[in-house]
């Protein structure tokens, strides 16, 4: 079983490697980092707005595409957090605490050169990852039925709830709950009944996903960048390059810590890079042996960050492929252009398309070696993108939310739905909510509704079977915890117990 | 003395009211008993379930507003801090976003009115930043010759390449 699976993905590596689609792979690559290092222009709206771009194209070159084009804009923003001390995705948050001190000590093409080599590897481990654990996870998930993806979608947003909104799971929640409510406008699938519709014709379709994330997503960050102050880049040299770029394979114990929690960050759905980052970051700092370089300029730290937010996309591609559920706000809408391009994601994809996903798996190899020569070669050019001014960019980045939004349906409906998305993000992270919750709700929404009301008519009303089915038992229970560890209340008395041991322990 | 976290309060009071608006909503949704639908397959089951939920977290995010307590420094709200500046870009942006998403996008031909709306965002947007180091004459015609330039390839990229067919 092994070896077939090995024997499809270096087919499937033959496959692009020795065809016009590698230079596919460079060009999708190329732009991915370009979108990624433009701050303000974040991973998902760079797919989203490629997804546009893809409509006519073949299955595998769309989606190869896209997939490129999400690896290179999350290490694109890297650019940026180095230089402008913003991160260019909000994944690169963690990496801007390193990255920064590092090009204002002069040493901004020694911690470039890190965060490629860290996001290569993070990319690569997370890629071991996705071979090894999305085939289980498929084969686990051919047991699920309506009530474990009951609660599979439960667990998604209370946990993705959780983690994105930092220290107020309550926002993150709400965000969460408003977007499964938003999954319910339109036409309900048993009895094909309009909700919240009141005869209007375009609400019965209900909202377009696309439109909604490329506006909680594009023209959120398009308001967000023009409230925000201008930056402006440290002057940097740029040297060292390829000897950095080496020196960072020698932190193994760092990036492989880091990739495998990046991995797992991206598998929790709707969590992401981001956190990935963050989490390994952490990880770093409290393994290390120098934790006071933190904060000034530590390579070490950088690594970890970029490493985690890599390994983060073939990981959230694994829910995806084998759940259908996706892992990150840019894993939701490459799970649209999968269903826009007639591909059917989820626990039979190793019985129907088991090629489909090894070239999956080959398209993150090869994105991401397209990741480290591109980034270490144009490593000067590079930083020209970096001086273009936000008032001469946002609007035609507007322009293209517009286009985007529009061209999957030709319907103007979807041109207002993805402003009036634009104006809720805004209005949702000014107050404090995170918005990627809310994508999440609008992706499983359907998912949990259909669920729910079937098993609840298989055993005419009766609820025992949520908490009694193995698998069910075992997701509610996780969800309970979740919900138990993140009240104030148990959070302060776990604090409190954690230093009355830590002070035990001296 | 206790302060009001308004930005909370607030929202706690819209996310209540919304959930309590489609909880009510959800109640009124049919049943279909005449056609002998399965009492739990009822369109209005989830969405009431969801927004009873969602009145109940809006009413917890009220509660915690009152209280006053405040977040850690790192989760505090922007929505409360605005220098002059920022408002006034703010506000340029919204404006400029609703005019082009309802007023000139699918009323006019796309070519024009991009080419429109890059001109006066750019230009506008130049116009208000006090930093601004571009002459006026410099910034006119480089926007001139970004708004034709974006709208020609946007429209060329879409239309041409890609077979998407845009209004206009």
């Amino acid at each position: 079983m092994a070896m077939d699976g090995l024997n499809h993905f270096l087919g499937a590596i033959a496959e692009i490697g020795f065809s016009a689609q590698i230079i596919v792979v460079f060009w999708a690559t190329l732009l991915g980092i370009t979108v990624g290092m433009i701050p303000g222009l974040t991973a998902t709206l760079g797919v989203a707005l490629v997804t546009t771009l893809t409509f006519t194209m073949e299955q595998n070159t769309a989606i190869l595409v896209l997939i490129c084009v999400y690896i290179g804009a999350i290490y694109g923003g890297g650019r940026t957090a180095i230089l402008l001390n913003i991160p260019g995705t909000p994944a690169n948050a963690a990496s801007a605490l390193e990255g920064f001190p590092l090009a204002r000590k002069g040493r901004a093409g020694e911690a470039m050169a890190v965060a490629t080599t860290g996001s290569f590897l993070g990319s690569v481990v997370g890629m071991v990852g996705l071979a090894l654990v999305a085939p289980w996870l498929a084969e686990f998930a051919l047991d699920f039925t309506s009530f474990e993806f009951f609660w599979l979608a439960v667990f998604g947003i209370v946990l993705c709830g959780q983690l994105t909104a930092m220290d107020d799971a309550l926002k993150g929640w709400i965000a969460g709950f408003f977007g499964l409510l938003v999954a319910m406008v339109g036409q309900e699938s048993i009895h094909a009944y309009a909700r919240f519709s009141y005869g209007i014709r375009d609400l019965e379709g209900g909202f377009g996903l696309l439109p909604v994330l490329v506006g909680a997503f594009g023209c959120t960050e398009v308001f967000i960048v023009m409230r925000q102050e201008a930056t402006r880049a440290v002057a940097g040299k740029v040297t060292g390059v390829f000897r950095s770029a080496l020196s960072s394979f020698s932190h193994a114990r760092t990036w492989l810590r880091s990739g495998f929690i990046g991995t797992f960050m991206g598998v929790v759905p709707g969590v992401g890079e981001d956190m990935g980052a963050w989490v390994s970051y952490a990880a770093a700092k409290r393994a290390s042996k120098r934790k006071e370089e933190y904060g000034q300029g530590s390579t070490e730290g950088l690594l970890a960050a970029e490493t985690g937010n890599n390994a983060a996309v073939p990981g959230a591609l694994i829910p995806v492929l084998t759940l259908a559920i996706p892992g990150s706000a840019p894993a939701a809408v490459l799970l649209a252009a999968m269903i826009i391009h007639g591909l059917r994601p989820g626990p039979l994809i190793m019985i129907t398309q088991a090629d489909f996903f090894y070239s999956v798996v080959a398209m993150v190899f090869w994105a991401s070696c397209a990741m480290l020569i591109l980034g270490l070669l144009l490593t000067r050019p590079l930083l020209l993108i970096l001086k273009v001014r936000r008032e001469w960019l946002m609007g035609i980045i507007f322009v293209l939310c517009t286009v985007g939004a529009f061209a999957i349906a030709g319907r103007i409906f979807d041109v207002w739905v993805m402003i009036g998305f634009g104006l809720i993000g805004f209005l949702m992270r000014e107050a404090g909510f995170p918005v990627a919750p809310m994508i999440l709700g609008v992706v499983l929404g359907p998912i949990l509704d259909n669920n729910l009301r079937r098993s609840l008519a298989l055993t005419q009303g009766d609820p025992i079977p949520f908490v009694t089915r193995p698998i069910s038992a075992l997701i509610a229970t996780l969800v309970f915890l979740i919900i138990i560890f993140s009240l104030p209340p148990v959070r302060r008395r776990l604090a409190t117990l954690r230093t009355r041991f830590a002070g035990g322990e001296r | 003395m206790r302060t009001i976290n308004r930005t909370d309060f607030l929202s706690g009071l819209v996310v209540a009211a919304l959930g309590a608006a489609g909880l009510v909503e959800a109640l009124r949704m049919p049943r279909f008993e005449a056609r002998g639908a399965d009492p739990f397959t009822v369109p209005g089951l989830t969405p009431g379930l969801l927004s009873a939920v969602l009145c109940v977290l809006g009413i917890v995010l009220l509660l915690r507003g009152m209280s006053g307590r405040n977040l850690t420094e790192g989760a505090q709200p922007s929505i409360t801090q605005w220098t002059r500046a920022s408002a006034i870009r703010t506000l340029f942006t919204i404006v400029m976003v609703l005019v082009y998403g309802t007023l000139l996008f699918g009323r006019m031909p796309f070519f024009y009115a991009t080419a429109l709306f890059v001109f006066v965002f750019t230009v506008g947007a130049e116009l208000i930043d006090t930093e601004r180091r571009l002459p006026a004459w410099k910034l006119l015609i480089g926007g001139c010759l970004l708004a034709g330039g974006a709208a020609y390839a946007i429209d060329f990229v879409f239309t041409d390449l890609f077979l998407v067919r845009l209004p206009g």
